[in-house]
């Protein structure tokens, strides 16, 4: 690999990283398109080094969290019951569903993704930052269980952490406080991937010369973005999301009409 | 929170930025190393394997500190969760 390529590579994880702590959605979401549209990787192999980049936000960012209690650890654990065998079972079948199904299923992810940010960053222009994290006491197990165990299934097939999904039902239904089902998220998502990046490694489906890059870059971007994230507006990063996930998406539409993701 | 969640917490939180900075060294180190020897890609790849552990080692870490806390539900649903997860290992060189 040249010199150029690698340090384009460093700079695609950098924004995702730096995205993923500061927005609170794993840079994920932009890597595999970009490796599978501009890269020209197939589409399990761009699922495969992005997990691992899901892994380095997780690991990067709830060093942060947990060491500010923020993180709830029991919560965590328990969803990841569900999520791990989502996962598990997720990224046994991928490797049989073809490159264009798992295609149309990410641009959907995306378009999705895109959706919900614009929700959260019009929420964000008048909810004030919770600064105390009220008592709470987790409710409707059966629920979080279920949509962990979906959660858990996108991610080992698309690559995702599943965050998109996981906090709003801790949040809605769970009734655990944003800030806690954020972090509790954060956390889960590095097992989640963890689960589903022992099949795709197995498997010889995550390429270490693109990883390795990628990695280092979203290390970088994500202990940056977690040191400066309370002093920055989210709305402005979120818009910028939002387009980013939309181009990316448009892109792999257009991509898959023209017959590519062969 | 009770203070020895606290102390959990902080355990945890050291673990998983151990793992980090390890990795981090690493992959850097490789990178670098591979313009100048061969073996440069290996120190990368070393530190992706170390990326890959920390996952097993943050579950690892809270069993034990759930053991340490004398409480057995959450130590066994974290047992339960390395199950899965070390079964995914295995099922994945598998295949």
């Amino acid at each position: 690999m040249t010199l150029a390529a690698m340090l384009l590579l460093v700079a695609i994880g950098f924004c995702a990283g730096g995205f993923g702590a500061l927005a609170g959605v794993g840079g994920g979401i932009i890597v595999t398109p970009l490796l599978a549209i501009y890269f020209g990787l197939p589409m399990h192999q761009a699922i495969g080094v992005t997990l691992l980049c899901v892994i380095a936000t997780s690991t990067a960012t709830s060093s942060m969290y947990v060491e500010r209690h923020v993180t709830d650890v029991r919560l965590g654990m328990t969803l990841e019951l569900a999520t791990t065998v989502g996962a598990l079972i997720a990224a046994l079948v991928a490797h049989h569903i073809n490159r264009r199904t798992l295609a149309v299923l990410f641009a959907c992810f995306l378009l999705y993704t895109a959706g919900s940010l614009v929700k959260k960053a019009w929420d964000s222009r008048y909810t004030k930052r919770e600064e105390v994290i009220p008592d709470y006491t987790p409710q409707n197990y059966p629920v979080g269980l279920a949509a962990s165990l979906i959660a858990g299934g996108f991610s080992g097939l698309l690559g995702i952490g599943g965050g998109p999904i996981k906090v709003p039902v801790m949040l809605l239904f769970m009734k655990v406080p944003l800030r806690v089902a954020a972090a509790t998220s954060n956390f889960m998502i590095g097992v989640t991937a963890g689960t589903s990046a022992y099949v795709y490694w197995g498997r010889g489906d995550v390429r270490v010369d693109i990883a390795a890059p990628l990695v280092a870059g979203v290390f970088a971007g994500s202990l940056l973005g977690a040191r400066i994230s309370p002093k920055v507006r989210s709305f402005y990063i979120l818009m910028l999301l939002v387009c980013i996930a939309g181009w990316l998406a448009i892109e792999m539409i257009y991509k898959l009409l023209t017959g590519g993701f062969q | 929170m009770s203070r020895q969640d606290v102390a959990a917490d902080r355990v945890l939180s050291l673990t998983l930025k151990f793992g980090a900075y390890m990795a981090f060294a690493l992959i850097v180190a490789g990178l670098v190393l591979q313009f100048v020897a061969s073996w440069g890609s290996r120190v990368a790849a070393a530190g992706l394997l170390v990326l890959l552990a920390t996952p097993v080692l943050r579950i690892i870490v809270a069993c034990l500190q759930f053991l340490r806390e004398r409480d057995f539900k959450y130590a066994l649903v974290s047992f339960g969760v390395l199950t899965i997860v070390v079964l995914a290992y295995v099922l994945g060189i598998q295949t």
